[in-house]
């Protein structure tokens, strides 16, 4: 398929030289974008390719990655999750605030079973009830931070004095070199994108994506498999939450507002289909990591903040831009 | 609409009047964005507390949700309802003016709680009581010239952009930095939103572009464990001094354990007794100052030992 596309475009960029590199471009439209953009940003400034910032980057990014991979998985079988922010909020919350409490051990099974509720909660109204994702993760945003709100009273919540204990090994910790969140988010990634692309469960979850009615057609449960999603995706918001209180060691109420969109913009930076049925969590780790650059950059070289995110969301639909550009004229090609 | 005015005018001479003979008063409140930060929190409370000791005062107690047009409504509301004051937390300093001009045309006195608003609708008002943010910016500059000795290369982490606050502290401390001790040079600022995380990942950052750093200037103390914290992890804690601001639990003990040289001391309690004490002088007809400012202590581990720790 791939190889077939390329002769296409070497075909055409023999024949036509102008519209020919255009088409080049367009085909690797965010890779090469990107690599123009690592380019651009380490003339600027030294520490930009250091090997101490790229570590730095991908620790950053990891916590946002850790969600999308979770995320992309939901987006694959043809839904949304909105509600991952403020789930993320919750489960911080709730981690740190169970730590001085009853340990960190029951803080963290009671975090993840609370966090599965929630992820089930949207799984049933979503798969079972049929109600619109988009909709339901959006009042399920609003819902679930209300429910941070009376949990913790509006108080921010600290782990006592900002004690040593093992639980910091989630977010500060390093194994053989490489920081732990780092870790997670990869062996998450691999594991994720091994189920997806070799198992029935997989291919269940795409065709489901793909074409719903024909899925049910050909026997697959649907109501199940959409389900099943969201608590993938609830289980990574689990994970970020473990990662992100144990690095701050504390949280405020609202930590997690904004999640959701830079999640999404990773996945679609990634080149992962809004529509379902498509896309890959390998493009949503690349995507991810495209964004923490992209950001990291702008501040090494000092951008003010309003720039910054100027920058970054004139970026993303330009990359987005380019994507479908790439897609429409391979639909051209194909008819004419 | 005048007949309304003149007679709500009239009803308002005649209650101050009548102060003396155990008139009850209603004040409305409304709130910027409780349950964002435990700051606003611990405010709202200690404001029902301090109203619920005091026999003559009834309190109607709102929270706008940090939305512009919900605060607006809530005042129009209030001027319905007829209150005799209204404390507003204003959600954006310009937005709310037109509102706060209803309410003293209504003849409701306003007094403006913790963040100031635009020098335009000051005429309206009838005081501001809260904290002086340029002054807490000019003392965290002195308390980093200390600390550094009057040499040395520093960072700032603010708060929210646009935020007044955030605004008046960068700009008090700026500025006292400057004059007071113009061996420390900035090397950059960067906002966090009062965000812990966020503060941290910007640290991180200014560690990786800046191999010498001899302070981090804070717009609050929650930012500012966030910088501590990614300066422990990168091994560069010991040689940075932190200097913050709204001093927060975390913030007390850090200077407590030595890892955090100072922050500036603002009780949320007395910014909520000092609104309710500032709305009942102004309806009792006493001498008020437009501008009247609760005080904000410096706070290192000197004198530590003379304040409570923070609740939030």
């Amino acid at each position: 398929m791939a190889s077939a596309e390329q002769t296409k475009q070497g075909f055409m960029l023999s024949k036509k030289h102008k519209a020919g590199l255009l088409n080049f471009l367009s085909a690797q439209g965010i890779l090469v974008f990107f690599l123009i953009c690592m380019f651009a940003f380490s003339l600027f400034s030294e520490q930009f390719l250091s090997q101490s910032n790229i570590m730095t980057v991908v620790r950053q990014a990891s916590i946002i990655g850790i969600i999308a991979v979770g995320v992309t998985v939901v987006i694959i079988g043809g839904n949304l999750d909105l509600s991952v922010g403020s789930m993320l909020s919750f489960s911080t919350v709730l981690v740190v605030d169970l730590h001085d409490k009853i340990g960190p051990v029951g803080a963290i099974l009671v975090m993840f079973a609370l966090t599965l509720m929630l992820g089930a909660v949207n799984g049933f109204l979503v798969g079972f009830m049929r109600l619109n994702s988009l909709i339901v993760t959006l009042a399920m945003l609003s819902a679930i931070q209300g429910l941070v709100l009376i949990y913790s009273g509006g108080q921010n919540v600290d782990i006592a004095n900002q004690s040593e204990t093992w639980f910091s090994v989630f977010g500060q910790g390093y194994l053989l070199g490489i920081a732990v969140p780092v870790i997670i988010f990869a062996l998450l990634a691999i594991i994720v994108q091994v189920v997806m692309s070799f198992t029935g469960y997989g291919r269940r979850i795409f065709a489901i994506g793909g074409n719903p009615v024909a899925a049910v057609y050909s026997g697959i449960r649907k109501n199940w498999c959409v389900f099943s999603t969201y608590l993938i995706s609830a289980f990574c918001v689990a994970c970020a939450a473990l990662v992100l209180g144990s690095r701050v060691m504390g949280s405020q109420n609202n930590v997690g507002q904004g999640y959701e969109l830079l999640v999404l913009a990773g996945i679609i930076l990634g080149g992962t289909s809004l529509l379902g049925g498509a896309g890959s969590i390998w493009k949503t780790v690349i995507g991810v990591l495209i964004l923490g650059f992209i950001q990291n950059g702008l501040l090494l070289l000092g951008y003010p903040y309003y720039t910054q995110w100027l920058v970054t969301w004139v970026i993303i639909i330009l990359a987005v831009w380019l994507d479908l550009a790439n897609k429409r004229k391979h639909l051209l090609t194909r008819h004419s | 609409m005048f007949y309304k005015t003149a007679l709500a005018t009239s009803v308002m001479m005649l209650s101050a009047g009548l102060a003396h003979a155990e008139e009850t008063y209603r004040i409305g409140i409304t709130q910027n964005n409780v349950g964002v930060d435990s700051y606003q929190t611990t405010y709202e409370s200690a404001f029902e507390n301090a109203a619920a000791q005091n026999e003559n005062v009834d309190v109607v107690v709102l929270d706008a949700g940090g939305d512009v047009a919900r605060q607006i409504g809530q005042v129009r509301n209030l001027i319905q309802q007829q209150v005799d004051a209204i404390i507003i937390w204003p959600t954006n300093g310009q937005a709310v003016i037109p509102a706060i001009r209803q309410a003293h045309q209504a003849g409701i006195p306003v007094v403006v709680t913790n963040s100031k608003i635009a020098d335009a609708g000051m005429e309206y008002i009838a005081a501001f009581s809260g904290p002086d943010n340029v002054q807490q910016g000019a003392s965290s500059a002195e308390m980093m010239c200390d600390a550094l000795d009057g040499e040395g290369q520093i960072v700032q982490i603010a708060g929210q952009p646009g935020y007044t606050t955030a605004m008046e502290r960068s700009g008090g401390f700026e500025e006292r930095l400057a004059e007071a001790c113009p061996g420390v040079e900035i090397l950059e600022t960067q906002p966090a939103d009062w965000n812990r995380e966020k503060a941290q990942r910007v640290m991180e950052n200014f560690l990786t572009k800046y191999d010498n750093i001899d302070g981090v200037y804070s717009g609050d103390d929650n930012m500012g464990v966030g910088a501590l914290n990614a300066a422990k992890s990168a091994g560069r804690a010991g040689d940075i001094a932190f200097i913050g601001a709204t001093n927060f639990a975390v913030g007390y003990e850090a200077i407590e354990r030595g890892e955090y040289y100072g922050s500036i001391y603002q009780s949320p309690v007395d910014d909520a007794e000092a609104a309710l004490q500032t709305a009942l002088d102004v309806l009792e007809g006493k001498e008020v100052p437009k501008m009247n400012f609760f005080e904000t202590p410096k706070i290192t581990a000197d004198n530590i030992s003379e304040f409570d720790k923070p609740v939030f």
